[in-house]
């Protein structure tokens, strides 16, 4: 069919959306409770038509690749824009669309006379168009394009209401938690264009096979990372929880429904790179496993709906890693249609649930877990991971760039010093020093010290740091200066040997060697 | 090609003329506007110079050469190749955003401001196009005294003088080490050539040199454009620079990359076997810039500063990118010097209008701008998404290229790159959290005024560019390409190598 050419509009309808919120809102043209019509209309509209056309693209059922020619090309390097018109893709597409629509619909009366009206609308639409990019890429590169910019999304939203400084930490903290995935993500596409030239889903997929196995892993690893944090897995499950202060709707669409199953996504997609890497699907069978017995386990004491849902959401997801780990790749996928559609709706309604079981009591857990008080601490300190996670890579990080601003202003910068002051400190310091030996240099009386030419100069010089040399460790023999010099270099060595011993040091040189070792 | 028009050279005087006009001027907003206007002028040249660049050609073009000193035959020889030829317009906007940002700021002296401003401009654009040695030293020293003034009378900082100096020394310093490379260089050429001397960049290529002599000139010149680029340890005069001058000035320090643009021009293809001998020196040295001082930016509290430390970390990932020498982490790191001008000068440019409002860049006097300054906000987090890399805008980009590069040349390093993300987006969003976000404490803010048509002017261009850019880099990196594999020929594979064997 002529129809798949289409398939772009999928994407650039809520782009133009967004383009559109964005620019009358940022010059005003927009405003308060008045425009809220305008904004939510256009942002409606453009995600239905993108759902129109993604059914009607269905409907033909086809599964190529069409290719909408090069974004990019610099010596071998090739990132065409290609888009699955068919296929699981699509279909998860239309997915996705209905979700996005249906939380559209529900938040023009969720978000009415909410100062960031318009700022939300324009997210949601920005948000559609990189999810749905994500999804439909045929190409590593813009799936990239739109997994980083739904995290900038979900980074806003969590911010929602930014004058909270507790929101403006949480989505600052999220939005780094994610990088490191997203540092994942990119070097695997790095690692595809070195050894496969491409990075077309199908090409790594096909050419996987003709890697080796350390390669493929290395490959399948890289990619697991991106996907472990964006779909909150161990070690990065934590972000998770933070990432509900979000209003409602955005906790519905982003962490229940459409951004979360990200990472899952990714590995379905990948089917062909894990099957030759059996470590890589060990790991994941692993992580999964841990994350859904973790979440499961911590579940057990939260208080509020979100943070159930949250951890809900991750042991889902969990299940989900151990399906594709094992290879069961259909159920995985439906697995995750299914859960996006149950958990959107739960997050929704999350609100009306409260305000109607109000008063009801939760069914508490089994008395023998209960009674394990150890188990009760853990579970409600959510066994310390985040704690952990601080404690092993942000305070490193934060301790080295203490010292680092130290050596720079202390060490570096006094070195190089300001030549104004220095000089003239120099100059005030040289003054005293020589009042001190005598030697006043400046003095019109004082000839014998004055030379002239080269030879005049250079036995000026000699005298003088002969003089000195003598002043300080001959006169004052074993006195005051030695020892003191002595102490402070003994005092700086033993500071050096501290430091060095700190573990932050320890692992940086670890880590340095080891890329020393890899280097060669 | 238009043969009859020495554009080069117009482009270089026409700012020239602008800045001693202004002298006659004595009406001081006469002479403001007069000088927006040659800015203006002078940018449609340089866009004109764009124009006239044929991209299909590698070799220099719209090259001008006169005899200037016969007796060491010295000429006056200007020409632009596929790398050099974007940072023409890329001066030229700079300078018409800095003209505008500094339009109701400067108060005192305002026509030598303008005088300073527009010869700045000039030299700069002679440091880009110049093709002979000694030309190009003589507009890269002439670059001093302007900056000089400019920081020492209408600084900001209490210490602008001390700054003035620190600036002044540094680049002295830096500029000896320079000097010697070229006199090394034309003396070289001397022997093989019968005593004719020359210094003309196109015959120095073409010259053979051997090992020990090029370790000597390489490391002189990477020495030189060290300290200006600025790449560990010598950067410390940046962060001072960044406090003490005025912030479009700052911005423009910021925006266009001098000693990395001498790196690739001149230190790499005149010493190319020591270059790629020593290429895991280079690499190392980036990537020491790029951590070191990513971590010191996390640490800063003044917006200045922090910005000043992340452009000092971004300049660490362009070297390292360059050291992987290949083609995609060459026009990556191009196309990142280009995106400075654009990325960070806007966002010393929005400091600045931070800092005229409120009277500081410390996170205590901040906090909550988001609410009284919307628009202010909403470019400030453009251009910070784009400089730590989000795609849709250039940075993504350049920094997908580099990166792609460093994986295939320097594979170990891209962690160090991949970390440095990681960090850069640490320091940046955080200065956001606690500087835009959260309560507003401060009665300024509260009653701050938000960007004025003026403002948003000046940065509406460079935030369209960033989009633009982002979202279709292809005709900007093909423009480069030839220029770019050209480049990477002479280094690889020397023509006097070719020729010898």
């Amino acid at each position: 069919m002529r129809f798949h050419g289409f398939d772009v509009l999928v994407v650039l309808f809520p782009l133009l959306a967004a383009l559109i919120i964005g620019c009358l809102s940022f010059f005003g043209w927009i405003n308060g409770e008045a425009g809220e019509k305008t904004s939510s209309r256009i942002a409606i509209t453009a995600i239905s038509l993108a759902l129109l056309i993604s059914l009607a693209s269905l409907a033909t059922d086809s599964t190529e690749v069409y290719d909408y020619g090069t974004w990019l090309h610099v010596s071998k390097i090739i990132i065409g824009f290609k888009l699955f018109t068919g296929g699981f893709n699509l279909a998860l597409a239309s997915l996705f669309a209905v979700l996005l629509l249906v939380v559209m619909r529900f938040s023009l009366n969720y978000m009415h006379r909410e100062a960031g009206f318009h700022r939300w609308f324009f997210t949601l639409s920005l948000f559609a168009a990189a999810m749905l990019l994500l999804v439909l890429s045929a190409n590593a590169v813009f799936t990239f394009i739109g997994w980083e910019i739904a995290g900038v999304c979900s980074y806003w939203l969590i911010a929602y209401a930014y004058d909270r400084p507790i929101a403006a930490h949480n989505a600052t903290r999220v939005f780094v938690t994610n990088r490191i995935g997203d540092g994942g993500f990119l070097l695997a596409i790095g690692l595809a264009f070195s050894w496969l030239e491409s990075a077309d889903w199908a090409a790594i997929n096909s050419g996987a096979v003709d890697l080796e196995q350390a390669d493929a892993t290395c490959l399948a690893l890289s990619f697991a990372l991106a996907a472990f944090a964006k779909s909150a897995q161990i070690p990065f499950s934590p972000w998770l929880a933070r990432a509900m202060e979000g209003p409602t709707p955005s906790s519905a669409l982003f962490y229940g429904g459409v951004m979360i199953h990200a990472g899952v996504f990714l590995l379905i997609q990948l089917q062909g790179l894990f099957q030759q890497a059996p470590l890589a699907m060990t790991v994941l069978v692993a992580v999964g496993a841990l994350t859904t017995l973790y979440s499961v386990f911590v579940g057990l004491t939260q208080t509020d709906i979100k943070s159930a849902h949250s951890f809900a959401i991750s042991a889902q997801l969990g299940l989900m890693f151990v399906e594709c780990g094992l290879g069961f790749w259909q159920l995985a996928s439906w697995h995750l249609a299914a859960h996006a559609v149950v958990r959107c709706y739960l997050l929704l309604t999350s609100p009306s649930i409260l305000y109607n079981s109000q008063g009801r009591t939760v069914k508490p857990v089994a008395p023998i877990l209960a009674n394990c008080r150890w188990a009760f601490i853990a579970s409600l300190q959510r066994a310390w991971l985040e704690v952990a996670l601080d404690w092993a890579a942000l305070k490193p990080v934060q301790q080295l760039a203490k010292d680092m601003s130290y050596i720079d202003d202390h060490l570096i910068d006094p070195c190089f010093t300001a030549p104004a002051s220095a000089i003239k400190t120099a100059a005030e310091l040289a003054h005293s020093e020589e009042q001190k030996i005598g030697a006043n240099l400046q003095s019109e009386l004082d000839q014998f010290a004055q030379g002239s030419g080269l030879a005049g100069k250079l036995t000026q010089w000699t005298a003088v740091a002969l003089h000195w040399f003598e002043q300080h460790f001959i006169l004052y023999g074993i006195g005051r200066d030695s020892i003191q010099l002595g102490r402070r270099l003994g005092h700086a060595a033993n500071h050096l040997e501290q430091l060095l011993l700190r573990p932050r040091y320890i692992t940086l040189f670890v880590l340095i060697s080891l890329l020393v070792a890899l280097g060669v | 090609m238009n043969d009859s028009l020495p554009l080069l050279s117009l482009c270089l005087v026409w700012p020239l003329l602008g800045a001693v006009s202004i002298a006659v001027l004595s009406n001081r907003d006469l002479a403001k506007r007069w000088a927006l206007a040659v800015a203006g002028i002078e940018l449609l040249l340089t866009l004109l110079v764009a124009f006239y660049f044929d991209p299909e050609d590698s070799s220099w073009q719209l090259q001008e050469t006169y005899r200037w000193l016969p007796s060491l035959n010295i000429q006056y020889q200007l020409a632009v190749d596929g790398i050099s030829v974007w940072f023409l317009p890329l001066t030229a906007l700079l300078t018409l955003m800095t003209m505008q940002a500094s339009w109701q700021n400067v108060q005192s002296l305002t026509r030598l401001h303008l005088a300073l401003i527009l010869l700045l401009e000039s030299v700069t654009i002679g440091v880009f196009t110049a093709t002979d040695l000694v030309l190009f030293f003589l507009f890269w020293e002439l670059t001093l005294p302007p900056i000089f003034l400019l920081i020492g009378l209408w600084g900001i900082g209490a210490e602008r003088r001390q700054a003035a100096n620190k600036y002044t020394l540094f680049m002295l310093f830096g500029g000896a080490p320079l000097l010697f490379a070229i006199i090394l260089l034309a003396q070289n050429y001397a022997q093989q050539h019968g005593g004719v001397w020359s210094f003309s960049l196109p015959e120095l290529l073409a010259t053979p040199i051997d090992l020990a002599l090029q370790q000597l000139v390489f490391a002189l010149l990477l020495l030189g454009f060290a300290v200006k680029a600025p790449l560990l340890p010598f950067h410390t005069w940046l962060p001072t620079v960044a406090m003490q001058a005025p912030t479009h000035l700052t911005a423009l320090l910021v925006g266009l990359k001098l000693g990395i643009y001498g790196i690739i021009r001149f230190a790499l293809p005149l010493a190319p076997q020591a270059a790629f001998e020593y290429r895991w020196l280079l690499a190392i040295i980036g990537a020491i810039t790029l951590v070191y001082a990513a971590l010191i930016a996390l640490r800063q509290t003044n917006l200045r500063r922090l910005l000043a430390y992340a452009s000092i970390s971004h300049v660490g990932m362009v070297v390292m990118a360059i050291a992987a020498f290949n083609q995609q982490a060459l026009q990556g790191a191009v196309m990142q010097l280009l995106n400075f001008g654009l990325i960070a000068s806007s966002l010393m440019l929005l400091a600045g209008m931070i800092e005229q409002r409120l009277g500081s860049n410390e996170l205590v006097h901040l906090g909550g701008l988001a609410k009284p300054l919307p628009r202010l906000t909403t470019l400030f987090f453009l251009f910070a998404l784009a400089s730590i890399g989000v795609p849709g805008s250039n940075g993504f980009v350049a920094e997908l290229l580099m990166l792609l590069g460093v994986v295939e040349g320097l594979p170990v390093l891209s962690f160090v790159a991949l970390f440095a993300a990681v960090l850069g987006a640490g320091y940046l969003l955080n200065y956001i959290r606690q500087g835009f976000w959260g309560p507003v404490v401060q009665v300024d803010v509260q009653r701050s005024q938000d960007l004025l048509p003026r403002e948003l002017l000046l940065l509406i261009v460079p935030a369209l560019l960033v989009l633009l850019l982002g979202l279709m880099p292809q005709g900007l990196l093909a423009n480069q390409s030839l220029a770019v594999i050209g480049w990477l020929q002479r280094v690889e594979q020397p023509q006097w190598l070719l020729v010898k064997n």
